[in-house]
This record gives structure tokens, sequence and C-alpha cells, in this order.
């Protein structure tokens, strides 16, 4: 591919890390803060997005893969002193292994069962850390996860968090694209057809619920050092709504979406936070002005928009045809 | 014992609940047939074809393909063994444009669908360019499959069933809700793939022409019981046959 193609094609994403690696020079430690945790959030939402955008199912229990990778690094780090870079793939593991487990039972229901199912199974997850102090620290949470020095202040850390959700964005947006993503779509539009073109639908989806669980793994283990301390709360059915907020926010349709999303829910959190108490009321007006304004996200009203351009192009163009032929 | 039967079913029975849908059948196709199932609605030809695809369970009797028992094997392993089906409705991936479609379907059957890394589109294009043009659909390739015409879906529906490469090819309705230009086109490519590939096709249709036009074996079904089986013309003096589909001469 040639330099200009390869700008033609991914001018957005790359614009977006470009603004991203500049922002410390530009902007307050506070925003830097806010930045880092949209894209920890973002990466958590993008991952949640697998099952919801491209493969068609409601999980409303990402929070526990999220937590599962977030605990394993803070005790890890804490308990066994573990360097962070060794955390990371091992947190993915852990997530996996979880999302394996709850994949085998749920992947045989859809639509609100499966919801429900993925939702029981988070709220399991979160009583095991609520419940269990000795390990877990209960809801006490569990303090002092400190990072290494190298990444020890903001801007730091920050870099570290963009390098490794970068990276992490890259690997997905390549699995989205390739054939076993394409099998994902055709399960989300129709699942009797995909099993009739002899594709075996249940073992897909523990897949992809493997890899998505992998990812908001991740993401949770970026955030126990960034935070210093994890509490069990991340767990909860609350937590799992904030990536199905995101996703609906930015556009399940579109592999940015989420993280777009991310960005707009988590600058809204931090900006409204400032002036009043009242944020789930501001967050549940923004929802209801979503869902009925733009059904398909802020994506999918650009690319609603671009359709219609295309088209009117269309017609302009058969109509000058059309003026030719006919005078 | 034949031993060039492709498809041998013994004994089919399927009830729900009370309601006997299929009673006793008895049906074999040799190698190379094109073959159509005939009956009045509700004479239980698409309860045929979901028993052998595995979309129903079978409540009594055997199926056999290629002399091995597929009786209520899931859909996604009878698929792989070389059935196909092409459905009344069409149904398709809607959300995907009609070149994706197709391309699903052969990816699908090359084993490539649990590739992570390569990406999609640099995959199975000859195949996929090639199966649009053999079915008409080259000009839409690009077009979300929802928003074709009604034709054009069965068109693809075909293509989809096509893309896995059957060694048996089911057709539900094939022509249903197609002009007559396109029912002529696609009965053509029917025809030409069952003589020029050798595939062995079995349909169910309405239109008395499509049916006396292109199969050479015709069974009918009427009330879940197979009541008459042979050559078109066999079928055509078959009394029975006569009273049971129109309730007058075929």
């Amino acid at each position: 591919m040639s330099a200009k193609r390869f700008l033609e094609k991914y001018w957005l994403p790359l614009l977006l890390l470009a603004a991203a690696a500049a922002l410390p020079l530009l902007i307050a430690e506070f925003w830097i803060h806010v930045f880092n945790e949209i894209l920890i959030l973002g990466l958590f939402a993008v991952s949640f997005n697998l099952i919801f955008g491209y493969m068609g199912q409601l999980s409303f229990g990402h929070a526990a893969y999220y937590s599962i990778g977030a605990y394993t690094t803070g005790l890890l780090m804490v308990k066994a002193k573990w360097p962070l870079l060794l955390c990371l793939p091992v947190s993915m593991l852990t997530a996996g292994a979880a999302a394996l487990i709850l994949g085998f039972f749920c992947v045989r229901l859809r639509g609100i069962y499966f919801a429900i199912l993925t939702m029981a199974f988070g709220q399991l997850v979160f009583f095991i850390i609520f419940q269990w102090y000795s390990f877990t620290g209960g809801d006490n949470g569990l303090q002092g996860i400190r990072p290494p020095p190298w990444l020890f202040s903001t801007n730091p850390y920050y870099y570290f968090t963009l390098a490794v959700v970068t990276l992490a964005m890259l690997v997905l947006r390549i699995i989205t694209e390739s054939p076993f993503g394409y099998t994902m779509r055709a399960i989300r539009d129709n699942t009797e057809r995909t099993e009739f073109i002899g594709i075996n639908v249940q073992k897909y989806m523990v897949i992809n619920l493997v890899i998505a669980g992998m990812f908001a793994g991740l993401a949770g283990a970026l955030w126990g050092p960034f935070n210093r301390s994890l509490a069990p709360d991340l767990t909860g059915w609350q937590h799992s709504g904030i990536p199905v907020f995101m996703a609906v926010l930015g556009g399940p349709h579109h592999f940015l979406g989420p993280m777009v999303g991310s960005v707009i829910y988590t600058f809204l959190n931090a900006f409204v936070t400032g002036f009043t108490e009242y944020w789930p009321l501001v967050s549940g007006l923004v929802i209801i002005w979503v869902v009925l304004l733009m059904p398909g996200g802020l994506f999918g009203v650009l690319q609603t928009s671009g359709r219609f351009r295309a088209k009117r192009e269309t017609g302009e163009k058969e109509k000058a045809a059309k003026r030719a032929i006919y005078g | 014992m034949d031993n060039d039967a492709i498809l041998r079913v013994e004994h089919l029975n399927k009830s729900f609940y009370r309601y006997q849908v299929l009673t006793d059948v008895n049906y074999t196709m040799k190698k190379g047939d094109l073959a159509a199932i005939i009956g009045p609605n509700g004479a239980g030809k698409t309860t045929f074809f979901n028993l052998i695809t595995g979309y129903h369970t079978v409540s009594r009797g055997r199926i056999l393909f290629k002399e091995r028992e597929i009786t209520n094997w899931p859909r996604h392993r009878i698929a792989r063994t070389g059935i196909t089906r092409a459905f009344q409705v069409s149904n398709i991936f809607p959300k995907l444009t009609a070149y994706q479609n197709v391309r699903q379907s052969i990816l699908a059957h090359q084993n490539k669908t649990l590739d992570f890394f390569t990406p999609a589109e640099r995959l199975a294009e000859k195949e996929t360019t090639e199966l649009l043009e053999i079915t008409g659909l080259a000009p839409h390739r690009g077009t979300e499959a929802g928003i074709l015409s009604q034709g054009d879906k069965k068109k693809l529906e075909l293509a989809l069933a096509l893309g896995s490469k059957p060694d048996l090819l089911l057709l539900d309705e094939p022509t249903a809700g197609m002009s007559s230009e396109e029912t002529h086109e696609t009965m053509e490519l029917v025809k030409r793939l069952n003589q020029e590939v050798g595939l062995t096709i079995l349909f169910t249709e309405h239109d008395i022409s499509v049916i006396f036009g292109y199969a050479r074996k015709l069974s009918v079904l009427h009330q879940g019981v197979l009541v008459a089986e042979g050559t078109p013309d066999e079928v055509r003096r078959n009394e029975q046959a006569q009273k049971c589909y129109l309730g007058e001469e075929i």
C-alpha cells in the first residue's frame, strides 16, 4: 500500500493518535487524568462492542472481566510484587478464562436471556470480590497498587496507557476485519443462515467472548495502577452499563464508535460533576436524547448523512444524464 | 441397496405435538439428479427439507447422505458434509453487501473463518466475483443485501448456497418473487449447474411450467404422504397425483 493510500484510509485514527500524543503539551494535568480514563474505559467499551456491535448480543456482565483483570494485576503487584508489564498479559489470561467459563453456558441463549445470564455472572463475581476480605480486601478495596517509578507521574503513565491501548486497538481492528470478524457480523445479522453455511455458531460465540473478555481484562489491568486502588463496585452491573452507554453514544456499528462514546461520556462526567452532583440525571437525559434522535450513535448520524449526500449526488447525476439525453 | 444413491430417506416421520406432518416417507436421490418435490401448500415439502438439513429434528426414521447417517445432526455439521439449501423466504445477511455475503459462504467452505489476522478483503476475491457473475449479481456487489430487490435476494440466496460448493443442493421455491425473465435465468442456471457441474439438485416449486420444464424426476407429496413418483410424464399420467395436486389433470 502506498503512503498516500495508507493516509487516505487511516487518516482518522492517525489524526486521533497524533492529537492524543500531543495532549500533555497542551493541557493541564487534571485533563491528562481524564484522558487516561478515556483511553482505559474506551478500550473496555471497544472490547464490549465485540459482543454488542459485532455479535449482536447485549452483555450486562462485561465489568466482571474488567474487574478480574484489574484485581489480577492489583493482587499480583501488591501481594506478589510482580512487575506491571508481566501482570498485563496474565490479567488478560484470567479474564479470558472467566469469559470461557461464562461463554460455555450463555452461548446457548440469545437476546434478553443472554443479557440476564451475563448480568447474573457479573453479580456473582461482584459478591465473591465483595465478600472475600482476606484476599481481595472486600468492600475496603485493594490499596497501594503503585506503578513502577518510571511510570509514577501523570504523563509517563498516560503515554504508557496510550501505547498499550493503541496496540490493543490495532489488534482488535485486525480481528474485526478478518474472516473471524466477518463471521461475527454474519452471526449478528442472521444466526440461522450462518449455521447453514457450515459454521458452528456457539463455538465462534465462545471464542469472541474470550477475546472480548481478554481485552476488557487488559483495560482493567491498566486501571489499578492508574487509580492506585481498586474497589469492588468496578464489578457491579452499574459498571457494566458504562460500555453499553459508550457504545450506544458513539455508535456500535463503527469500530471507533465506543472510543468516541468514551470521550463524550468521560468528558461530560468530569465536566458535569464539577458543577452538580446530579451526574446520573444528566447522563440519563443524554441517553434519552441519543436513543430518540441518534439511534446509530454519533457515527450512525455521520454515516447516514454521508449516505444521504451520496444518494442526492447520484440522483443529481442521473437527472443531468437524463437532461443530456432527452433535452 | 442403491449404490448410486447420494441421499436416502427411510421411513421418515415428523409430528409437531399431535399433528403429523410427514408420514413414512421413503425417498432416494441419485448423484446428478435434478428432481422436484411438488404438492399443495401444507403438503410437507418445506418440512422435508427442514428435516434433511437439520432445521427440525426427525420424529422417526433416518436420513443417509453418501451412505452416512446424518439424522438429527446439527445444522452446521450437515452443511459441512455437503448439503446446502436456499430458503423459500430469502435468508441472507442483510447488513453485509452482496459481495460480503457470498465471500462469507466461500470462506466458511474453505475453513478460513477462524483466521484472525488476514484481512477478509484479501481472501476469496476471484471465487466471490465469479459466483456473483454467474448468479447475475455482479452489478450489485457493493449493495447492502437488505435493500436488494426480492428477485436479487433470491439470487443471492442461491449464490450463498453455491458458495459452500455442495454435493446436494436443496432449493425451496427458488423462483418465488421473481419476474418471468428472472425465473427463466435462474432455472437455466440451475440446469447448467446440474448438467455441466454435475450438481445434484432437489427443488420445490409451485410454477408448473418450471417443474415440468426442468425436473427429470418428480415426487408428489400430499398431506405428508409421498403419493407418486416418477418422470414428469409418469407423474402427469398418474391419477392420484392429478387428484392430489390440482384436483384436475396436470
